[in-house]
């Protein structure tokens, strides 16, 4: 009876509502792309709108089967069901492929992807192993079992290929920073090598994975703007050219955050705040200059191949074909959309984006309810994180952190990734948007994930640290 | 190492690029309206609707340019499932080699597209577009074909509309259709690849109101390029409107009736209706079926044989050929004589052979006696008078004044520049003035003697029969002209404006009278030299013509209108190479014109059978 109460009563409820709610703007959407005059009726089987809703009734069926399992199992069975879809990975590779990579494995007419399930599995273990570790004490096994634990499902999936999921893996990452899995242990064993050099920790280290990141991220926006013919004007009549803009922008935040810093800090700190704030923009300058440096030097035909994959060059025939027509269906949405079932560009019968009921979902939801729905979705979906994240902060036990944690980074990728190759911010691989896209796997895979993190959380209390 | 501070880094992390992708996409779909026409581009096609050419009626409301229902078999490659060539080639009676070498065609006409970031070329031709494989296909080869077409998916038949003419004659009036060539495309925005646009004629004059306006459908397209919807409900939609019709002064009949007159022969017939100024046949002889110039096959069959042709079938002759006028002429300069006041009806002058050839005939007393025998000695005396007046005192200066003046009443007649009839391919003729002697001779090198073959209409002197049929228009009004032209109305409006200016010839009225009585006793007094034109109850005024040429026998020419007191007929009628004179062959031609057009029957049955019948030795 206790248990029975506490079902209701300790669900977060927020999170709940936010993940219904997609999954109905999810299913009006999918109804909306696939639409059918000849089949309007959503529970058509032979329309897409129909298997979507069979999905989504399995999923919730799925759900609540994990809401009424205990929430210990998870952590219990954690090698078995990682085990298990390892497997499933492994047999994929046997299959014939479709669409050019062995992805699926066919029950009767309905197929699933087990690399959609290697998530869940991947994130329980991943859990249980850090729950099982002192991070005080970690060393280099600590830190590669944890990459190994991520790397085994990685490479089984880059068989298939699926460059998409392989790349949703490199989520865990961030997981490992927040635990304070870090790759000091191993930069540590290798600088100590070097005569005269005893470090017991590097800030580099222990930071690697946002330092990653940002790395990352400045070189992709130094490359965009490696190019003399972009000028941006920040004062008037002042043209500064592409890449000095960039250092100009950095200088500019760096500035702020100086001015930020004398406002808000305690004095003590302000020298070292200070040294910090020009050290990381000297560093960040120095990056962007070299990547802008060494761009330039590239020969054309190399220039050429990264300009398109960043998508600065168009080839409307080729690779870029997708991310074109699907930027011109988001960006001729407006502001308040074309109507429900008006989509011109990205309608599955007008065909002009591909994929469009899957992939390129987010294309017909944005051109049909403009930028006031794709900002409501975009909100949805941090306010989803977010809620994800106070649900990982507030549990006692760290297995329970740490799934939650896998779960918000696993739905960023994909938010991340699939929104960004929509507006031109991600290249084009092949992701499916969380509670939009049409298909089963994903769909399962996202609910299964949600319940266990809504179940986990309910039972917060029954565990004891 | 304070590991709970690091929630911070990831939220701030998740939370920037949810606030970078809110402001991207505020930039994009509110802000760039770049997207909007990249996607009207994609998505929204413009249809243009082709309206059906406007047709041409001729002035008895027959129709005699209508359109006709053709067929393309349209070919769509990516639809094409495992064809079997054999088959297909037998079905539409082709050989395999045929078929492939069709295939390689239409990728080849698509063009190539260069891409200037990439350097490379692409063609144009798209698999998922569908090209017309065969082009104009009829009724009957069509019927054939589609029930069959079931088995080569990919191909299917498309309507197209096409000319035709009722009756096969005035092909050189009404012109031909053919697909517009590529600078046409780039001058008029109206065309695209694969459009048919008028090459001659009335068809290329009135162009612009027989094609009429197209129809546009904005319609939401796949990217199979298939229509799913109209836009916005078809709002911005127009629809499309078919030329309005023509109306032309020509009597089809009457043309017909002049193109069977002129079968072997060649030379040509124009008769104008004086009134209106409006062109009731314009025979060029020989002509060709304006049938064999209907679409793509048809005309690349014929035309290049016509364009070989050394009888010149698609030379319009009337208003491209220009002959010297021959004696015609002397009608002309007997009203420049009188108006300048040189001479006077009762001027006479002997038919002195010493000067310049004629055929026996007494004397003429008088300037109508003059036209009617044709005098040659006459008119170099008449022409004498008109160039050398004695304003001067050296002759040379002398002749340059005379012949300015006489070049200028030229002029009014519509001679030595293109009349501004509705038709193109007019030729100007030529009146040679000051400046042309001075460069053949030298400036005050040339006075009368030197260029006096002009006043009988030799020489120098070039004229189009249409300006000869003006001429004789100009002296039915006894003074004026409307420009002659073939449209008497476009649609429920009359005739283009510049066909409702009278022009006027610098002659009084009054001199006239004459030259119209020595017309009539050319065709009704013994001793005229159009006998041969005469009818019994219409009276016929004329002049005969019987031009010299390089080329072989005598142009034979005859310029007449009737009936002498109300003319409802002007005509000029002009065979090359006939021989015997403007008497024999031109004249009794122009007579069974005037009888057909003003009777509707020939009563000289002989004269017709004559004519008919006369096939040159230049046409066997």
């Amino acid at each position: 009876m206790r248990k029975g109460e506490s079902l209701v009563a300790h669900m977060d409820w927020p999170l709940f509502v936010s993940y219904i709610v997609m999954l109905i703007i999810g299913m009006a959407t999918v109804y909306s792309v696939a639409y059918n005059e000849d089949h309007p009726n959503i529970y058509e089987y032979s329309e897409k709108y129909g298997k979507q809703l069979v999905w989504l009734g399995i999923s919730l069926f799925l759900g609540l089967m994990v809401f009424l399992i205990d929430s210990d199992i998870y952590r219990k069975f954690s090698v078995p069901i990682y085990v298990f879809t390892l497997f499933l990975l492994v047999i994929v590779l046997f299959t014939p492929k479709i669409n050019g990579a062995r992805a699926w494995l066919g029950i009767g007419t309905m197929g699933v992807q087990p690399a959609e399930f290697a998530k869940i599995g991947t994130a329980l273990l991943l859990a249980r192993f850090i729950s099982t570790v002192n991070v005080k004490q970690q060393n280099i096994q600590t830190v590669l079992i944890a990459n190994a634990i991520i790397l085994m499902p990685m490479v089984l999936i880059l068989l298939q290929p699926d460059a998409g999921t392989f790349v949703v893996f490199t989520s865990f990452l961030f997981v490992m920073y927040r635990e304070g899995i870090t790759y000091d242990p191993l930069i540590l064993k290798l600088i100590n090598r070097i005569p005269g050099i005893r470090f017991k920790e590097t800030w580099v280290g222990g930071h690697f994975i946002p330092i990653l990141f940002v790395v990352i991220i400045l070189s992709v926006i130094t490359l965009l703007m490696s190019n003399e013919k972009l000028e941006f004007s920040f004062l008037p009549n002042v043209k500064v050219p592409g890449f000095y803009s960039v250092v100009a922008t950095l200088f500019l935040i760096s500035l702020i955050f100086l001015i930020f810093l004398r406002v808000v800090s305690a004095r003590r700190e302000r020298g070292r705040a200070t040294l910090v704030v020009i050290l990381g923009f000297s560093m960040a300058a120095g990056l962007s200059s070299m990547v802008n440096y060494g761009f330039q030097g590239l020969r054309s035909h190399q220039k050429d191949r990264i300009e398109l994959f960043l998508g600065m060059k168009e080839d409307p025939n080729g690779k870029d074909y997708n991310r074109n027509r699907a930027m011109a269906a988001v960006g001729s949405g407006g502001f308040l959309g074309k109507g429900y079932r008006e989509a011109s560009v990205s309608s599955v019968r007008s065909n002009h984006v591909p994929e469009s009921e899957t992939d390129f979902i987010f294309c017909p939801f944005a051109e049909e309810w403009g930028f006031a729905g794709t900002f409501i979705l975009v909100a949805l979906y941090m306010f989803m994180l977010v809620r994800i994240i106070i649900i990982a902060e507030r549990q006692r036990a760290v297995f329970n952190r740490v799934y939650a944690y896998t779960v918000a980074m696993i739905l960023f990728y994909h938010f991340a990734i699939n929104i960004g190759m929509n507006i031109g911010f991600a290249p084009v691989i092949g992701i499916p948007l969380p509670f939009f896209s049409y298909g089963g796997s994903s769909m399962m895979s996202f609910s299964v994930m949600m319940f266990i993190l809504l179940k986990l959380d309910s039972q917060r209390r029954d565990v004891l640290q | 190492m304070n590991l709970d501070a690091r929630r911070y880094v990831i939220l701030a992390f998740i939370l920037m690029v949810g606030v970078i992708y809110a402001s991207r996409l505020f930039y994009m779909q509110v802000v760039d309206d770049q997207w909007v026409l990249r996607a009207q581009e994609i998505a929204e096609k413009r249809w243009e609707i082709s309206p059906p050419r406007g047709v041409l009626f001729d002035r008895t409301g027959k129709k005699i340019v209508s359109n006709r229902t053709y067929y393309n078999l349209m070919m769509v490659e990516d639809e094409i499932e495992d064809l079997d060539t054999a088959k297909f080639a037998k079905l539409i009676g082709w050989t395999r080699e045929e078929v492939r070498n069709r295939f390689k065609e239409i990728v080849r006409g698509e063009g190539t597209y260069y891409n200037k970031n990439t350097h490379k070329r692409t063609p144009n031709y798209q698999k998922i577009r569908a090209y017309p494989f065969m082009k104009e296909l009829t009724l009957e080869e069509v019927a054939r074909i589609a029930p069959h077409l079931d088995n080569f998916k990919g191909f299917h038949e498309e309507i197209t509309s096409m000319r035709s003419y009722p009756y096969a004659n005035g092909a050189n009036i009404v012109g031909y259709l053919s697909e517009v060539s590529q600078e046409e495309i780039d001058e008029d925005r109206f065309y695209k690849p694969g459009n048919n646009i008028g090459k001659a004629g009335l068809e290329r004059f009135y162009e612009k109101e027989l094609r009429g306006r197209k129809g546009i459908r904005y319609i939401v397209t796949s990217a199979m390029n298939n229509a799913i919807e109209s836009y916005a409900d078809g709002k911005y939609d127009t629809s499309a409107l078919q030329g309005p019709p023509l109306k032309l002064g020509v009597d089809i009949l009457l043309q017909a009736y002049g193109e069977k007159l002129l079968k072997g022969k060649r030379g040509c017939i124009v008769a104008i209706e004086p009134l209106t100024g409006e062109i009731l046949a314009l025979v060029s002889s020989p002509s060709y079926d304006p049938n064999l110039m209907i679409g793509k096959r048809n005309i690349s069959m014929y035309y290049p044989k016509l364009l070989l042709d050394p009888s010149t079938p698609l030379l319009p002759r009337p208003l491209a050929s220009e002959y010297p006028p021959g004696s015609t002429f002397k009608l002309l300069n007997s009203l420049i004589a009188l108006q300048e006041g040189v001479i006077t009806p009762e001027f006479g002058a002997p038919c002195n052979k010493s000067v310049v050839g004629c055929h026996n005939h007494a004397s003429a007393g008088n300037l109508a006696d003059a036209i009617k025998h044709s005098c040659n000695p006459y008119y170099y005396a008449v022409m004498r008078r008109i160039v050398q007046q004695n304003r001067k005192k050296s002759v040379f200066a002398d002749a340059e004044v005379g012949l300015n003046r006489w070049v200028d009443y030229m002029k009014s007649f519509g001679l030595g520049r293109k009349l501004e009839t509705d038709i193109t391919g007019l030729r100007p003729g030529l009146i040679p003035d000051v400046a042309f002697y001075d460069k053949w001779y030298g400036h005050h090198r040339w006075a009368f003697s030197t260029i006096r073959s002009i006043s009988i209409g030799q020489g120098e002197v070039m004229i189009t029969p249409l300006q000869m049929a003006n001429i004789a228009a100009i002296i039915a009004n006894k003074g004026w002209y409307y420009t002659p032209h073939f449209v008497k109305s476009i649609g429920s409006k009359g005739p283009l404006p510049e066909y409702r200016r009278k022009h006027f010839a610098k002659i009084d009225t009054k001199h006239y009278d004459i030259i119209i009585e020595g017309m009539r006793r050319v065709v009704y007094e013994p001793g005229g030299t159009g006998r041969r034109a005469l009818l019994k109850d219409i009276v016929i005024c004329g002049k005969t013509g019987t031009v010299q040429n390089p080329h072989g026998e005598d142009h034979s020419t005859f310029l007449a209108f009737a009936p002498m007191d109300k003319p409802k007929i002007a005509i000029a009628v002009f065979i090359e190479n006939a021989k015997g004179g403007g008497g024999l062959w031109a004249a009794p031609t122009a007579s069974l014109m005037i009888e057909k057009y003003l009777n509707r029957k020939i009563t000289e049955k002989d004269r017709e059978k004559t004519i008919i019948d006369a096939v040159f030795s230049y046409m066997r």
